[in-house]
């Protein structure tokens, strides 16, 4: 089945691909050199401040930052290709090794967080447009409305106030406690707060969108068809009407990426859980260049390649969105 | 089939006569504006009924529980939360209105000119912006944070409204393509409308409805992005009072367990937050207009 088009297509995302991740690490290259600060600081903490102009000059030729910053960008740019990102200032290790060391955990906030998510999003929504504009969904539908609005930041805040200072239930930060690193037990305890805040503040959203489209899908002329050869509600429901909607869930969910790993970010912070979050923060405040690169990097390409799948996923579902440009421009301008 | 024979796709053709008392107000978020007046009325002219001065250090009377004298209690620097409150949102409520202002402007321009350009050069903005969309937009933040120095209030405002223009535009190029061809626009082009003209007199009316509602988001998201930058310290500093700002004093705050130091400003803000998402919400097209076939 695989003929030239397909390949062409192939290519071009390919293609868009590595434009975007090129002009991401760019972007973020001359951005973060421009901004004031000292990476010094960051690899030799306080002596930095100490240092005669003899030193400061030794040291910023060991860490390469005496060149003009095309240069600077260049040689990174080769190493990158050679797959080696530098060492990170505040850690005096490789990067790759600081950034495996934490991508665990991230991954677990981040990837139970989004199954979650997908899930209860899910379930919300049916239950919501089965019980359309009645005291259970308006219900629903109010607390979603406040719970989607409450800042992931101070929800954190909250949590923390009453669950961990408060009732002294959870703990109020870290992965796992001293010495408890294997401690499965201790972990989940430790996940709890942080996972219930990456949901709550986004399950609504997605549970909202399901609503709207069931409820949309509930007007369709099939839905009065199939009631009328005897379908009950229940079946119209979940075999047609969610059947039609799940593909849209898909290439929302696939969008949805972005959103939940920025939450996770911001929580991880709050929460000072040792994942990437935390590090990307931490390296774009104190000038730890290396790991900031390949960080927003990691990221970008999350973020690029779930919106390229999301974009085909709603491709193939509607094909409309397929045809080349030209086409499409000629209809509208039709119209 | 439980119950053997149902009746379905049957509904009433005449409609029941609407009770005539509280109909205009039906459906329409009256209580979320009239929250939102108090709130913005109440920070403009908190002048006159907030007696303590925000920025007054009483060391004295530091980190105290809500009582009569202080009716929000201090924080940890000793200073009212209650004229904070006031004070801060006055800061908090114009970083959202110029930062949504500063975005929108962006959104229009570009989206429209996206939407009357030729095919290619619509292809390369909107790749454009596919590529800005992609960029995780706290790291942005941080980075143009960094770029432009100390954080004062229009500088953050500037960031914010900078890095949230882009899904804006995308809506707006695609009202756009489908009605530049429609004979009004035609028309005043003929009779020498200039680009901004048209966009003003014949575009912006026909998009405006479906704009509206992402104006309003983005007015929330632009306070949401505020305190949290605020709060992990990257935003406002602690002298400048806003909602963020005094929250970023909440580890402190956790240490002593003053919970009226997060609780208060929290709820401010959510408030807010809630009212102008239900005031988005109503400029949103319903779908449940017409009757259900299940």
């Amino acid at each position: 089945m695989i003929n030239k088009r397909h390949i062409e297509v192939l290519i071009q995302k390919v293609l868009f691909f590595l434009g975007s991740v090129f002009v991401l690490s760019v972007l973020v290259f001359y951005v973060s050199r421009l901004a004031p600060g000292d990476p010094l600081v960051s690899y030799y903490g306080e002596r930095a401040e100490k240092m005669s102009a003899e030193e400061r000059e030794w040291a910023e030729n060991k860490l390469g930052l005496k060149d003009s910053i095309h240069v600077q960008y260049i040689r990174w740019l080769q190493n990158a290709f050679r797959g080696e990102f530098g060492i990170s200032y505040k850690y005096k290790m490789d990067v790759t090794e600081v950034i495996g060391g934490r991508i665990g955990n991230t991954l677990i906030l981040g990837g139970i967080g989004f199954i979650l998510i997908f899930v209860l999003a899910l379930a919300l929504g049916v239950l919501c447009a089965w019980q359309e504009d009645k005291l259970a969904d308006r219900m629903i539908c109010k607390v979603g409305t406040i719970t989607s609005c409450i800042p992931e930041f101070w929800l954190s805040l909250a949590l923390i106030l009453i669950f961990a200072a408060a009732l002294r239930w959870l703990p109020s930060s870290g992965a796992y406690s001293i010495g408890k690193e294997n401690n499965l037990a201790d972990r989940v305890r430790h996940l709890i707060l942080p996972l219930s805040v990456v949901v709550i503040s986004h399950l609504w959203y997605y549970a909202y969108m399901i609503r709207n489209k069931l409820l949309e899908e509930v007007r369709a002329e099939y839905v009065l068809l199939a009631r009328m050869k005897g379908l009950c509600k229940r079946q119209v429901l979940l075999g047609h009407c969610l059947r039609n909607v799940m593909p849209a869930y898909f290439s929302l969910m696939a969008l949805s990426v972005p959103h939940v790993l920025g939450g996770t970010y911001i929580v991880e912070t709050v929460f000072s859980y040792p994942g990437i979050g935390t590090l990307t923060y931490e390296s774009a405040r104190y000038q730890d260049y290396n790991l900031l690169m390949l960080l927003s990097l990691l990221t970008g390409m999350i973020v690029i390649s779930c919106n390229m799948l999301a974009r085909t996923v709603s491709e193939r579902i509607d094909p409309r969105l397929r045809m080349d440009d030209r086409r499409r421009y000629e209809e509208v301008d039709r119209s | 089939m439980r119950d053997g024979f149902q009746v379905v796709g049957i509904r009433q053709t005449v409609k029941p006569p609407v009770p005539a008392s509280g109909s205009r107000r039906q459906g329409k978020p009256v209580i979320s504006v009239l929250v939102l007046l108090l709130l913005v009325v109440g920070c403009l002219t908190c002048d006159i009924f907030v007696q303590r001065d925000p920025t007054y250090l009483d060391l004295a009377h530091s980190s105290v529980a809500p009582n009569r004298e202080f009716v929000f209690g201090t924080d940890t620097m000793g200073r009212d939360i209650f004229s904070m409150i006031w004070y801060g949102g006055r800061i908090s409520l114009w970083i959202g209105l110029v930062s949504t202002f500063i975005a929108t402007a962006m959104a229009v321009v570009l989206g429209a000119v996206s939407g009357c350009a030729s095919r290619r050069m619509d292809g390369v903005i909107m790749r454009a912006v596919d590529i800005l969309l992609s960029v995780p937009s706290l790291l942005v933040v941080i980075l143009l944070q960094a770029v432009l120095g100390k954080a004062g209030v229009l500088s953050i405002a500037l960031v914010i409204g900078v890095t949230g223009w882009m899904s804006m535009s995308k809506v707006i190029r695609t009202e756009v393509r489908q009605i530049r061809n429609s004979g009004y626009v035609t028309a005043s082009r003929c009779m020498g409308g200039r680009f901004f003209h048209i966009l003003w007199h014949h575009l912006a009316p026909n998009f405006i409805s479906s704009v509206m509602f992402m104006v309003i988001m983005s007015v929330r998201t632009a306070i949401v992005s505020e305190s949290t930058l605020s709060f992990m310290g990257i935003g406002l500093s602690v002298e400048t009072i806003s909602w963020g700002s005094m929250l970023s004093l909440a580890e402190q705050a956790l240490a002593q367990r003053a919970w009226w130091m997060i609780m208060i400003p929290g709820i401010f803000l959510v408030t807010t937050l809630v009212c102008l998402t239900n005031l988005g919400n109503y400029f949103r097209r319903r779908v449940n207009e017409r009757h259900s076939n299940l």
